[in-house]
């Protein structure tokens, strides 16, 4: 009888111990469970600030987007918009942990990839010297490349998605947006729609949050065009859900 | 061909009637197939399948601006919270400490933009032009050379007047030259401008004879800037200036 009710009374001390653990991680107190989620965020981008690869940092609460490097903001956009998305099946949406925006990101590619169209040159055979420009004269320039609004069109939307199953959807409004075909613009269109089929039943992309920003078309086109590859991200200012 | 004016009530009413018909016609035709049980089990399947299709996808909801944790700017009341929040100050002045208080240049190679900034301040803002991305070949089984620039953090590592550029082999490849034995034939003079500052790899900050391409990718994959801009750089640019090129 001891033995039971020792053992009995060993097995309700480690469950208050097992329930108590949780509540000492989480603050009661909701200032310092707020300031807690915000030093969460911030010991996160010192360490990507420390890093050497690039990151985007997206302000949910000052709308903006800024390119980063070692804590430097290299270029920054201002959001015309901001949407949270969650993939949803037969109406039933998924919602994620709580706190997934303090969870790293990283690895972003773009989608539609951009593919750059370089120029190769096959190197002349040693030229005559009689060829040559006289001594003195101004030299030929070197022929010239595409600059970056020749050498990449821009799709809208586009993504960029990150390994961890974020991802950051850029839209763009304003003058300039429709820079492509028609014909390429519905097979993007479809393209992306299958593509979010796909990634809401969990096939192919592995996206579970998607961010959709809505940019000036310059500064989407621009954003697209200049992005480093294998970007990090991070989301600061988003209120928990 | 019509002007805009609507059509009298008469002929209005034609219409109504053809249309009335064709529709009645189509159920007409479409009532035999509606009685086979086949057809209607492929409408009901067809009509879940659009109906699942329509319930899947992305479901978004708006982020309103100004949407911050609100805590943020509340007085810590706890121990935990003033403990959190003297965290909070120690995390801010360490991201703040990131930026450079100094002089330091940001190079923007897709719109061959180049930045001088001190501290928070842009000091000067000129075109430049970066690597060009061009692909050269020696041959058809030699070497191969991608004129690009690099993207990272580098710093100035070194400060040269009258920079003499010491061809490297591409130079003569590209322009069908024989690379010579000579190192002293590698030299030459005037063709990086005034000023060089020179930031690792074999890469520069420097002059060029071509300023009227300034703003377009052009380099091998050095930094071509204008002669007035490439000045105030190199006066403002000690050792040891961050360079950030994206």
């Amino acid at each position: 009888m001891r033995a039971r009710l020792l053992s009995f009374a060993l097995v309700a001390g480690a469950a208050a111990v097992a329930t108590a653990a949780p509540q000492a991680e989480r603050p009661p107190d909701p200032a310092a469970r707020a300031l807690q989620r915000e030093v969460a965020q911030m010991r996160r981008e010192r360490e990507l600030s420390a890093g050497k690869g690039f990151y985007l940092r997206l302000d949910a609460a000052r709308q903006r987007l800024g390119l980063m490097l070692q804590g430097v903001t290299l270029d920054d956009y201002a959001a015309t918009g901001l949407e949270l998305g969650v993939p949803e099946v037969l109406f039933f949406d998924r919602r994620p942990r709580a706190d997934w925006d303090l969870e790293p990101t990283s690895k972003g590619r773009l989608e539609p990839e951009r593919q750059r169209d370089r120029v190769e040159i096959v190197a002349p055979t040693p030229a005559s010297v009689a060829a040559r420009p006289a001594e003195g004269a101004s030299p030929e320039p070197p022929p010239a490349a595409k600059s970056a609004e020749e050498a990449y069109s821009v799709p809208s939307p586009y993504r960029v998605v990150f390994g961890e199953g974020v991802s950051l959807e850029v839209r763009s409004r304003g003058e300039g947006r429709r820079n492509r075909t028609l014909l390429r613009r519905v097979v993007d269109a479809a393209g992306l729609r299958l593509a979010d089929l796909g990634s809401a039943l969990g096939l192919g992309s592995k996206d579970r949050i998607r961010l959709r920003v809505m940019l000036e078309a310059e500064d989407a086109a621009s954003l697209y065009r200049s992005l480093p590859p294998d970007v990090g991200l991070i989301v600061v200012g988003l209120k928990p859900r | 061909m019509s002007d805009g004016t609507p059509p009298p009530a008469g002929e209005r009413a034609e219409g109504l009637a053809k249309l009335r018909a064709a529709l009645g016609a189509l159920v007409a035709r479409l009532r035999p197939a509606w009685s086979r049980p086949r057809v209607r089990v492929a409408s009901a399947v067809l009509f879940l399948v659009a109906l699942a299709l329509a319930g899947t996808g992305w479901d978004f909801e708006p982020v309103p601006p100004g949407d911050a944790a609100p805590a943020a700017a509340a007085p810590a009341a706890s121990r935990e919270a003033k403990r959190l929040a003297a965290e909070r100050e120690r995390l801010q002045a360490a991201l703040r400490r990131r930026v450079p208080r100094g002089p330091w240049i940001v190079i923007d190679q897709t719109h061959n933009r180049l930045r001088l900034m001190r501290g928070e301040e842009t000091v000067l803002e000129a075109p430049c032009s970066a690597g060009s991305g061009m692909v050269l070949k020696e041959g058809a089984h030699g070497r191969v050379w991608v004129f690009d620039t690099p993207r990272g953090r580098f710093e100035v590592l070194s400060k040269t007047e009258k920079p003499v550029w010491k061809k490297p082999d591409w130079a003569f490849v590209e322009e069908g030259e024989p690379i010579p034995k000579d190192p002293g034939d590698r030299l030459e003079y005037g063709s990086l401008g005034e000023y060089a500052l020179y930031f690792g790899n074999g890469y520069m900050i420097h002059g060029t004879l071509y300023e009227r391409l300034l703003g377009r990718p052009v380099s091998h994959g050095c930094i071509r800037l204008g002669r007035e801009p490439l000045r105030v750089v190199y006066r403002a640019a000690p050792l040891g200036t961050p360079v950030y090129i994206y």
